[in-house]
């Protein structure tokens, strides 16, 4: 149980860094200013605040190839490893002026010949240009994702954990299924026994819908699940930095099942088997996409797999991203989820979601929350 | 007809996305901006109206909808995983809905580059707000030699004041999170741990309807002096640190801040209070010589009056010439589609930035001052306010318990 903030296990944190390391010497990189707090925390180990939605980029994380040394910004020590001296901590800061002094002060950056940045805005895309005028700015996602993209054995358990604290929490979401009960009240009980296992930070907070009800986003009056509605619930959380995802799908009123909701649950299950079978090492994610059409499944339009690690890892396997897909190989030590949809005439839909190790012998499924069953 | 700085009665989301829009075509005009191309999640959902629950960051990256407004259009378009829904809930025309992007890749990115080209005029200048490496590849090939303008000039021009739709919208979020947390208050007993006061809320809040938590609610125990707090960089308070399964003692002092959202704006929410049992008369003079602080900068608070109007008001309350607030934060900040965003006064860009900060009805601010008492902890707590012509409305009524009369 912790009850202290702690930075990322020294073990963990050196397996990643050494890969980080030779991700920037394969692709030719001096340093990082990395934005992305997935990125920071990769390189860093440091336990920052988290909040929800998307970041615009601003340099808080900067790696050093040649000193090896690592700067962020911080305002105190707490959650930040013992490698990382107070001098190489710099204060919350608001100002761009002071920011860019203190990246310009960094022993190392201005030597380096090609700084990676992974993102940019318009402004500090001006600003580096302009205080780091001898450097190539380069994209360093690229590096980035192939470092990040096979797991170290120390992140596989984080992963591990994670998805148990995701299923624990599904299951309580689960056992309050019943006619009347509300989306909101489901996602309700979701976070709450996530935060009661230690964890507070979800990945994704639309926990359940109703897969019959038309599909909305926004701020909808409490819906409603009657009998016979499938009820799909997400459980996704961030455990110590990494995700754990496991989706399920159960019906309202286990005796209204009918012949058709039976069908649709075995074609459910005859996909998910498609795609885990697809996911061997050496197979190309084509493969995860091949498994819906093969089977006369309609893609869904979100994503069908997704890398798992601290926050978007590839792949992402879509039916937008066909070419990326047949470029993408599975490798061991890739961790991924995978989504199993398949909807009936009547709009009703069945997702099973799994998460997936590659591992040399083939695919080890990672989830074990329980499925529907008659 | 709507007076700046007032409440709607009820909140009418077809009015205010007209209103925005006239506002972000007025401003494309005034910064020669034709095209707006917008990735950022709080960016995407002002110009559109459409809000969803927020998720991590990093899966925010992947899975986003994406927005772009033309200059002298009368829809922005929007790129979705749920065209449909769009069309429905927004009232988006057909022409306007496109599928999902996936910027991150180049695959989508040139496809998205495809279709600007064919949305933006030829020469056109375009604004954007996030350049992740996949789109600046894409963008050299087909618009641009040089850096695009920032998206953010445009979008932060239009969001600083508040129409009276937008000004009841955050008044409910703000009341959500303090119907949120009053049970978690209530329920404050020695032997609680950090967590499980998470947990009480997010139940609380999403049972309320809260779309998604969107700041890791922080309960910081207080040390008493700085000395058993964390190392820090300016030498002062540590403030927020993360949440753990820490156990709270009696007496502990604990600084409360919480943020959920609810269609697409954010709410903010600190108090300080203590653990099973009544503050101290020396706890009680922390939080009046608190109120004397917010008491003056509410004073001096009005459309017209400058940031460092209400930094000196503060500065002078407190006794001297010391900055009661944090120092790695600011005295205030407005709230809105972001949880803290322009205008934000007596941050460390300087007291020549905050005289040129103009207050407006209609703009919202987030007053947070504290009061350090090395030896006892101290007092903090966030008040919500919308600025007026003569002074300002509190958007907020959380009572301040157990401190005060």
């Amino acid at each position: 149980m912790a009850t202290e903030v702690l930075a990322d296990d020294r073990a963990l944190r050196e397996a990643r860094r050494r890969r980080a390391l030779a991700a920037m010497e394969a692709h030719d990189i001096d340093a990082l200013l990395l934005g992305r707090e997935a990125n920071a925390r990769y390189v860093a180990g440091a336990q920052r605040l988290w909040t929800a939605g998307s970041r615009p980029f601003g340099p808080g994380c900067v790696f050093v190839r040649a000193t090896g040394a690592i700067h962020l910004v911080s305002t105190w020590d707490e959650g930040i490893p013992d490698d990382i001296p107070h001098e190489h901590l710099f204060g919350i800061t608001w100002n761009p002026g002071k920011l860019l002094a203190w990246l310009t002060s960094i022993e190392g950056l201005d030597q380096a010949g090609r700084i990676g940045t992974d993102s940019l805005t318009p402004r500090f895309a001006t600003l580096l240009s302009k205080f780091f005028p001898s450097a190539d700015l380069v994209d360093a996602e690229p590096a980035l994702e192939a470092a990040r993209r096979i797991k170290t054995r120390e992140e596989v358990d984080a992963i591990r954990a994670s998805i148990s604290v995701a299923e624990t929490a599904l299951e309580a979401a689960r056992s309050e299924l019943a006619p009347g009960v509300s989306e909101r009240h489901l996602a309700a009980v979701f976070m709450e026994a996530m935060a009661r296992q230690g964890v507070t930070t979800p990945a994704i907070q639309r926990v359940a819908w109703i897969s019959s009800a038309p599909r909305g986003q926004g701020p909808d009056a409490a819906r409603v699940a009657q009998c016979g509605d499938l009820v799909v619930l997400e459980a996704a959380v961030m455990a110590a930095g990494y995700s754990g995802e496991v989706g399920r799908t159960w019906p309202v009123g286990q005796n209204s099942v009918d012949v058709a909701t039976k069908d649709l649950y075995g074609r459910a299950d005859d996909l998910r088997r498609h795609l885990l079978d697809a996911c061997r090492p050496g197979a190309s994610c084509a493969g995860l996409l091949a498994a819906y059409e093969d089977g006369g499944h309609p893609l869904p339009p979100f994503p069908i797999a997704s890398g798992l690690g601290l926050g978007f890892d590839v792949p992402v396997v879509t039916r937008q991203l066909p070419n990326t897909a047949a470029q993408e190989r599975l490798e061991p030590g890739m961790a991924l989820t995978v989504s199993a949809y398949v909807a009936g005439q009547d709009g009703r839909g069945i997702l099973h979601k799994e998460a997936v190790l590659v591992t040399p012998d083939g695919p080890e499924v990672l989830t074990s929350a329980p499925y529907w069953s008659t | 007809m709507t007076v700046a700085g007032t409440l709607a009665e009820v909140a009418d989301l077809g009015r205010m996305q007209r209103d925005r829009w006239t506002k972000l075509q007025t401003a494309m005009v005034e910064q020669a901006v034709d095209a707006l191309v917008l990735l950022g999640n709080s960016n995407v959902s002002y110009a559109t109206g459409e809000s969803w629950p927020l998720a991590d960051p990093g899966q925010a990256n992947v899975e986003r909808p994406v927005a772009v407004v033309i200059s002298e259009d009368d829809w922005p378009h929007l790129f979705t995983s749920f065209p449909e829904a769009a069309e429905r809930d927004l009232g988006l025309p057909e022409s306007h809905l496109h599928g999902p992007m996936y910027l991150e890749f180049d695959e989508s990115a040139e496809a998205f580059g495809r279709v600007l080209s064919e949305l933006v005029p030829e020469d056109g200048r375009i604004a954007i707000d996030e350049l992740p490496g996949s789109l600046r590849r894409t963008c050299e090939l087909f618009f641009w030699n040089s850096t695009p303008a920032s998206a953010d000039d445009v979008i932060g021009a239009c969001k600083l004041v508040k129409t009276p739709d937008e000004l009841r919208l955050l008044r409910t979020v703000l009341h959500m999170t303090e119907q949120a947390i009053a049970p978690v208050q209530a329920a404050l007993v020695p032997g609680t741990r950090q967590t499980e006061l998470t947990a009480r809320f997010l139940r609380a809040a999403f049972e309320l309807g809260a779309q998604a938590n969107i700041l890791d609610a922080i309960w910081q125990v207080m040390p008493a002096r700085l000395a058993d707090g964390p190392w820090t960089t300016h030498a002062g308070v540590a403030c927020p640190l993360l949440t753990t399964e820490r156990e709270l003692r009696q007496g502990d002092v604990l600084w409360v801040d919480t943020g959920i959202s609810y269609a697409g704006f954010a709410s903010d929410f600190g108090r300080t209070w203590v653990v099973g049992t009544e503050p101290t008369a020396r706890q009680q003079a922390q939080f009046r010589a608190w109120r004397e602080i917010l008491d003056a900068v509410l004073a001096v608070t009005r459309a017209g009056a400058t940031g460092a109007d209400l930094t000196g008001a503060a500065r002078a309350a407190s006794g001297g010439g010391q900055r009661p607030w944090m120092e790695h934060f600011y005295l205030g900040h407005g709230l809105g589609v972001e949880s803290a965003e322009a205008p934000f006064i007596g941050t460390d860009l300087g007291d020549a930035y905050d005289e040129r900060q103009v207050l407006a009805a209609g703009m919202v601010l987030v007053l947070e001052p504290l009061v350090w008492d090395e030896g006892a902890a101290g007092y903090r707590a966030e008040e919500v306010i919308a600025i007026t012509d003569d002074g300002y409305i509190p958007l907020t009524d959380y009572p301040y318990d157990p401190y005060g009369d």
